[in-house]
């Protein structure tokens, strides 16, 4: 293999680079101070900056739709998209960390660093398109997640949470490289830029081949938490510290479905029915039964979580509908621009719930919230947009996201995908308003914190403006997804 | 731009009202930037060219453009009273809300005017995606004002009331997305414009269930039976209407209800005439089950509240047969009854309300004899009463006669049931009117330790306008009329080839007139 590495490259790779230097700051420093955490805002800033730069060298290089390390990389629109949306996801959840009482503790430092390393992993996972590649982004950015979830001190839970993610995580990886595996067996190779325009025949030429795109479908199901593979979701993201829980249910999700895309962007599904059919199935499966196992949840994490599997399902409709059309581009934006608005509001969601938590162990439930809305009237306003924005109802930005994936579903002809998707969208709006009738309705004295919490609060008084400005103006940004696509 | 400032000036006004750091001047603020409201809604008249059945005052840009979805207000004879009713009624219940709504005040009035503008939307837009997103938005601050401002089981009430109303459109939602389609099949480009939309020739063969204009009908039509109500998907309304507190009633009866049969009018009947005309039998069916059974239940009431509630079902079943009868009294009678009902059925809410807070019971049993101690109330009661019941010289005989005699003309057998409403209609509103003002003192009415006192000066203020407008409209109802009538007739002689263009503005009217018919 003829092994090429110019300053292109590295031009190209230059957001992982300056992320994982940027992230080597705060470790550095504490050892430079003798094992001495610095102020947390100083750590919190760095790291910002970090990904702020990275933000800027993705925007500047990526996106040309150009390749790097021998086709294993590619810098296209969804990584571009991708790669903010994430990146954008991860600082927002780090602003949370540094007020979370489960997270802001002696070991701040290198918990920044662990979740820039996981960044890092991020980028390599929306820009990868060698297989094996995509294999390196996803442990790099998963086991840097399992030690931030065991590293929090106290809480039980979240020992138990790490270890289930790290098998169950494990577990999808194992599946992941068996199908590559196969894939290697029966192409002699394993980039999808290799197979890209023979795999709708291959897998019904190739039983071998057939085997292989499968598991690695199932891979992705695990990690995106597709049912029946989520049952280690709404554990985890309860377990976990809510800031991780935020990071993973946002920006993992999203780096997850960018690598997701890419896969059934080889056109598998139109060579094979029945891995259409198992999809579709899937997805319905999934919309259905997040949605209706979060009706029961009273912890309000875990009902986010339950909300995110039923988010999941939806997304799959849309990578269905980018898998099977000719010119994948209006699918692949619908799900970028559904990302980018699930993205703020589950991240606004979590952000209320981390500043309810009083103490580490503290878990928050929805009858929690009671009197919520009379203490705090903004905070109040906000989680109610986040809410309504989940569950769809316009003008808020969640609304335009459903509009735009199901546009496309119906588009391509997948017009019960999104029959059902409408329907489960109804059943998610029983447990949405169930948060929002607590909060103004019911007689409490929900508080927050006492600790100062003013930048979690900015991060969420911005996400819930942002939900509600660019519900307006979604046409453009829709557009600019979709031509940065061709 | 008159149309947008009428649809997003309440939104303004609600921002005003949020960050307005007097909390006791609150209510004056709000009352006095409702009438700026409607006075300035009344400038529609100097614009409006009733000779016209074409689409007037149009603004439009392009919001979204990769699927054609506009930025596009227009008004007609149908929305224009609709309009009208919407800011006609805001001041009122802002002024009739005084005393009763005591907490949040600022939210209240913040959920009142972004619920204005979300209902001016929904009769305005013209644009599908558009229309759309005013109709769920109208969800939001009503589910507020239930569930805060409410009754003991206002959250069940709101919750249902809420998922009901949400679930019926989503399927609209995607017959839009469909329909977008088609466009884009038809023409080449995509566009979510009704005017688009109404080009269509969608087919429909041999009325079987699975033709694609039954089933976007259908997916259409769902939604605004829910919102009507139409038997057999009322049941949320009740529960509303009893556990919304007083403006709250009102608004829900005096103009929401009126988006889903305005959305008959303006979507369902002529974006799939054949479907309409196959179905028509079923939703004329509905509406007279409607009529009965909304009586029958309005009868065995022994709430006041839920009495009238339930004749809400009644009055609603009248308005979907209208409209179903396909025929130009039929429909304008239809038209004149939403106006109707919004005021006499609002007036009622707001005289409930009134008794409300004099008693805190809304037990026709516990009532009686209270024309002897409260006079003038019995009076305004009296009045609202003829006119709800429809009785020559109000506002309600007028629609329920149109209504009828349209009836009559296209399907008699639905018109013999539907009678039968008038004279219900007299027995549960009579009935219920003998037994809480005349005979025996009930025992609210003598309590000595909370002696009853008869209407005060705000309370008139609030409900003369009403009054006026019960006999305005009784003795003239040519001055209304007048209005729609270019529309409606366009209306009722195209159907099947409704095609409304728009009138540019400058053009003379009886260019219109023709170009209409």
């Amino acid at each position: 293999m003829n092994m090429n590495v110019g300053l292109s490259d590295v031009l190209l790779i230059s957001p992982m680079i300056a992320l994982f230097l940027v992230s080597l700051i705060p470790i550095t420093a504490k050892v430079l101070r003798g094992n001495r955490e610095q102020p947390h805002a100083v750590t919190l800033a760095q790291a910002l900056i970090g990904i702020v730069i990275a933000i800027g060298l993705l925007i500047v290089f990526g996106g040309g739709g150009k390749t790097a390390f021998n086709n294993g990389l590619i810098f296209d629109g969804v990584t571009q998209w991708m790669g903010i949306i994430a990146l954008g996801a991860a600082g927002a959840a780090m602003v949370m960390m540094y007020e979370n009482p489960s997270t802001t503790g002696k070991q701040f430092s290198e918990l920044i660093f662990l979740a820039m390393s996981s960044a890092v992993g991020m980028l390599i996972l929306v820009s990868a398109v060698d297989l094996l590649m995509v294999f390196i982004g996803l442990e790099m950015m998963s086991l840097a997640l399992y030690l931030m979830i065991a590293m929090s001190h106290e809480e039980k839970l979240s020992k138990e949470a790490a270890l289930k993610y790290f098998i169950l995580g494990s577990f999808a990886s194992a599946l992941f490289l068996y199908g590559v595996a196969f894939i290697f067996g029966s192409t002699g190779g394993t980039n999808i830029l290799a197979f890209m325009d023979s795999a709708a025949e291959l897998v019904q030429t190739s039983r071998l081949f057939l085997f292989g795109i499968t598991f690695v479908i199932l891979g992705f199901c695990f990690k995106v938490s597709i049912a029946p593979f989520h049952a280690w979701t709404p554990d985890v993201y309860q377990g976990a510290p809510t800031p991780h829980t935020a990071f993973m249910a946002t920006a993992v999700k999203t780096v997850s479905f960018a690598a997701f895309l890419r896969v059934i962007a080889t056109k598998s599904l139109i060579g094979s029915d029945h891995l259409f059919d198992i999809l579709q199935w899937l997805a319905v499966i999934t919309m259905i039964l997040g949605n209706t196992a979060a009706i029961i949840q009273n912890n309000f994490k875990r009902m986010i979580a339950y909300s995110s599997v039923a988010h999941s399902g939806y997304l799959l409709i849309g990578i269905i509908t980018a898998g099977v059309s000719d010119n994948g581009a209006f699918g692949a934006s619908g799900v970028i621009f559904y990302l980018l608005s699930y993205a703020l509001m589950t991240l606004g969601a979590f952000a209320i719930a981390s500043m309810l938590e009083k103490s580490e162990n503290h878990i928050v439930n929805v009858d929690d919230l009671a009197g919520f809305a009379k203490q705090r009237p903004m905070l109040a306003l906000c989680l109610t947009v986040f809410l309504l924005s989940l569950a769809g109802i316009p003008p808020t930005l969640g609304f335009f996201g459903k509009f735009y994936l199901f546009n496309a579903a119906i588009g391509e002809g997948l017009l019960w995908l999104a029959i059902w998707g409408m329907i489960s969208s109804v059943i998610g709006v029983y447990y949405y308003l169930r948060p929002v009738v607590v909060m103004y309705m019911k007689e409490g004295n929900a508080e927050v914190a006492s600790h100062s919490l003013n930048a979690t609060t900015v991060t969420t008084v911005i996400m819930a403006l942002a939900i509600v400005i660019m519900g307006f103006v979604s046409g453009p940004i829709f557009s600019a997804v979709e031509k940065s696509l061709f | 731009m008159i149309l947008s400032s009428i649809v997003f000036l309440p939104l303004l006004f609600a921002l005003i009202v949020a960050v307005w750091p007097k909390s006791n001047t609150i209510r004056h603020l709000a009352l006095g930037l409702s009438i700026v409201e409607f006075i300035l809604s009344l400038a529609l008249f100097r614009q409006f060219d009733p000779n016209s059945a074409g689409l007037q005052m149009v603004e439009k840009f392009m919001w979204i453009e990769r699927f054609g979805i506009q930025y596009f207000m227009g008004i007609d004879g149908i929305s224009l009273w609709l309009v009208l009713l919407t800011t006609f009624l805001t001041p009122i219940i802002i002024l009739g809300s005084w005393t009763s709504i005591t907490e949040r005040v600022k939210g209240f009035h913040v959920a009142m005017f972004v619920l204005q503008t979300a209902m001016l939307g929904t009769f305005l837009a013209m644009d599908a995606i558009f229309f759309y997103v005013f109709w769920e938005l109208s969800l939001v601050p009503m589910y507020f004002m239930v569930g805060i401002w409410g009754g003991a089981r206002r959250i069940y009430a709101t919750v249902k009331f809420f998922i009901y109303t949400f679930a019926g459109s989503v399927m609209m939602l995607v017959a839009i997305i469909y329909m977008m389609y088609l466009t884009q099949e038809a023409t080449g480009t995509m566009s979510a414009s009704l005017l688009d939309f109404y080009k269509l020739k969608i087919p429909f063969v041999g009325g079987t269930f699975f033709s694609l204009q039954t089933l976007l009908f259908f997916a259409f039509a769902l939604a605004f039976a829910i919102k009507v109500p139409a038997f057999p998907v009322h049941t949320w309304l009740p529960d509303a209407h009893v556990e919304a507190p007083t403006p709250g009633s009102v608004i829900l009866a005096g103009v929401m209800l009126k988006m889903g049969t305005y959305g008959f009018m303006r979507w369902v009947i002529p974006l799939f005439p054949e479907a309409s005309e196959y179905w028509a039998w079923l939703f004329m069916l509905i509406g007279t089950v409607g009529i009965i059974y909304g009586a029958l239940v309005a009868m065995v009431q022994p709430d006041v509240k839920k009495l009238v509630a339930y004749s809400s079902v009644s009055h609603m079943g009248y308005i979907l047969v209208g409209l179903f009868a396909f025929n130009a009294y039929g429909m304008s009678g239809g038209l004149y009854q939403m106006l109707n009902h919004g005021i006499s059925t609002g007036a009622l809410f707001l005289l409930i309300g009134m008794i409300y807070e004099r008693t805190h019971s809304r037990e026709i049993s516990k009532y009686g004899g209270l024309a002897g101690v409260l006079p003038l109330f019995t009076i305004f009661f009296f009045i609202i009463t003829l006119s709800s019941i429809a009785v020559p010289l109000t506002n309600g005989f007028v629609g329920e006669f149109l209504i009828l005699l349209g009836t009559f003309q296209a399907e008699p057998v639905f018109a013999y049931f539907a009678v039968s409403g008038v004279i219900l209609g007299a027995v549960y509103m009579l009935w219920m009117f003998k037994r809480v003002f005349f005979g025996e003192k009930g025992e609210l009415v003598k309590d000595e330790h909370h002696p009853l006192h008869d209407l005060n000066a705000r309370e008139i203020a609030v409900l003369v306008p009403l009054v006026i407008m019960v006999f305005w409209m009784g003795l003239f109802p040519n001055h209304f009329l007048n209005y729609s009538k270019a529309s409606i007739d366009y209306l009722v002689n195209n159907r099947s080839n409704y095609n409304l263009t728009i009138v540019e503005p400058g053009a003379t009217s009886t260019q219109h007139a023709q170009g209409g018919n």
